[in-house]
């Protein structure tokens, strides 16, 4: 499947086994928190701490690098175009015409980056250890609709089968001559029309007939659903939601009373 | 009380000319295996569909006549109270599972009844045992093949334990391997567990040997009804219909106009197998000898 990486990797982990509850309140309060810490030095200990996490979920190289790709190149982007939009600070360093390079915003560029990629890893540590089926239990149990979480599951579900359907639609408008990588940027997209109708016609198709399905399994017969499956808090999962939660705490509390006392 | 009656039953899809269905009746009993017969456009989608109410419910248009499913009157109850005595199988096999696993999707129709977890457990087991899918709880629908599909559509509609169940062209989109595998289940649910079962079908080849009767439908109109054997004497009906006529109900058919005095009718292989060595063979062996 080439349209889309589910970035899940299935192990058995401290990470994997988390309750996906936990694992996402953890994400989000980890996630504040690079927002909020804005010293360079407290951004690399937060992003020690959450490459450590990276290695207890078993990541491989391979796959954190292609997931994480795209990421990297925007850092380099903010290191580079950070020093040259901010001419804040002393002392400078090189002045050209409008553009000063000062040592505080070099340090700033930096811390941007570190941020960004703590941000960008510790989402990637929750998709690559929770299934997408755990993700949607998690937040349905956190209190996200039932109805909304079932859009959301069946998004994700159908996610490869619309990339089968556009590479079909693809291959049969190739077969009749269409050349879709040929010819002026205008003409190129102008081109995917033939691909973009017959998959959006297939999509409202599958729409009707899932609304079908879904009416014909009593969807929505009762407001006291039941669940097969659910999730339950171990003293681990309490653990370690008090370990994420300290870690939270003890930086914003200290940033809140520094901030006040300014 | 009859599983299913359609009395002199009309109906015209919203925003559509002409009729889909055109003064149709018929009865189903229970524990009865009745499958329709006809080319695409001859009604039994339709039918189908008004089993379990999604006629009219879901899908608008003009209803006349009496559909009466379990004796409720389809237009007095929601697709989701029929859904506890009918369960429903479509032609696609993609679009109608919609969860991230097998377990979820067979677990789906109970859960949304309101069933205790761990009963929902028991017939999810037992759903997928039936259908022969025991293990796939944890794969992905989307990785499954066509017959896996739609042994799993299945199973999801025997989890609610249902009184009849409904097939809709369910081996449209299948391989010759996928399709072996779909009628085996059909044919286990009928001979083990007497389940009361509508199929649609273009071609009759593997329904015709568990079916007790066949209805034939053309333009929306009842062209034939009666038990599998006494409909299948006319192959030619059959083939005057778009349906095309088991191969053994042609050979029969053939057999019996080379042979005068004849009238053999096979529904299986074996049984033609069995009536050939025993009666014709052996007479003609009797004859030369």
């Amino acid at each position: 499947m080439t349209v889309f990486v589910d970035l899940y990797t299935d192990a058995d982990t401290f990470l994997h086994r988390l309750d996906p509850r936990v694992k996402i309140v953890a994400v989000v309060l980890l996630s504040l928190l690079a927002l909020i810490i804005g010293n360079l030095v407290h951004l690399l200990v937060l992003l020690a701490f959450v490459l450590l996490l990276l290695a207890l979920g078993r990541a491989t190289l391979s796959k954190t690098v292609f997931a994480l790709k795209f990421v990297f190149r925007i850092m380099v982007m903010i290191v580079v175009l950070w020093p040259i939009f901010d001419p804040s600070g002393t002392p400078v360093l090189a002045e050209l015409g409008p553009v000063k390079i000062t040592e505080p915003a070099i340090w700033k560029g930096v811390a941007m980056a570190v941020r960004v990629c703590c941000l960008a890893t510790v989402w990637y540590i929750l998709m690559f250890t929770t299934s997408q089926r755990d993700l949607v239990r998690g937040l349905v149990k956190l209190g996200l609709r039932f109805d909304f979480g079932l859009a959301l599951a069946i998004a994700l579900r159908f996610i490869p089968t619309f990339g089968v359907t556009v590479e079909s639609i693809t291959d049969a408008q190739r077969a009749r001559g269409l050349e879709l990588d040929k010819g002026a940027p205008l003409r190129r997209s102008k081109n995917y029309v033939a691909v973009l109708v017959p998959t959006i016609v297939s999509a409202l198709r599958t729409a009707d007939m899932l609304s079908l399905a879904l009416q014909s399994r009593a969807y929505g017969a009762r407001p006291d659903r039941t669940y097969l499956r659910d999730l339950k808090m171990r003293w681990t999962d309490a653990l370690a939601l008090a370990v994420v939660v300290t870690i939270f705490a003890i930086p914003a509390i200290a940033k809140y009373l520094l901030d006040a006392s300014l | 009380m009859r599983a299913l009656e359609f009395n002199d039953v009309s109906f015209t899809y919203k925003g559509s000319g002409s009729k889909a269905l055109e003064g149709v009746s018929f009865a189903v009993n229970k524990g009865e295996f009745i499958t329709l017969l006809g080319r695409n456009g001859s009604g039994k989608s339709t039918i189908c569909l008004m089993s379990n109410g999604l006629i009219p419910h879901a899908l608008p248009g003009a209803l006349e006549g009496a559909v009466r499913i379990f004796g409720q009157e389809v237009r007095e109850r929601s697709v989701a109270e029929f859904s506890k005595s009918v369960g429903i199988v479509f032609q696609e096999p993609e679009s109608q599972l919609f969860c991230m696993s097998v377990e979820e999707e067979v677990a789906f129709g109970p859960e949304n009844l309101a069933v205790p977890r761990e009963e929902i457990g028991d017939r999810v087991e037992w759903a997928l045992e039936l259908v022969g899918m025991k293990g796939f709880n944890d794969r992905s629908p989307f990785s499954l093949s066509g017959g896996e599909k739609q042994r799993v559509a299945i199973a999801a509609a025997l989890s609610m334990r249902p009184e009849m169940l409904v097939l809709d062209e369910p081996a449209y989109a299948l391989d010759p391997v996928g399709r072996f595998e779909l009628y085996s289940v059909l044919k286990e649910l009928k001979q083990k567990h007497g389940m009361t079962v509508v199929l649609a079908e273009r071609d009759p080849e593997e329904a015709v040997a568990f079916s007790d009767r066949l209805l034939l439908l053309e333009d929306g109109k009842i062209a034939g009804v009666g038990a599998t054997r006494n409909v299948l004497r006319d192959p030619q009906k059959l083939s005057s219909l778009g349906i095309a006529p088991p191969q053994l109900s042609e050979l029969a058919a053939l057999l019996n106009s080379r042979l005068p005095g004849e009238s053999f009718s096979f529904l299986s292989v074996e049984e033609a197998e069995r009536t050939l060595s025993e009666d014709f063979f052996a007479q003609g062996r009797a004859r030369r000898a």
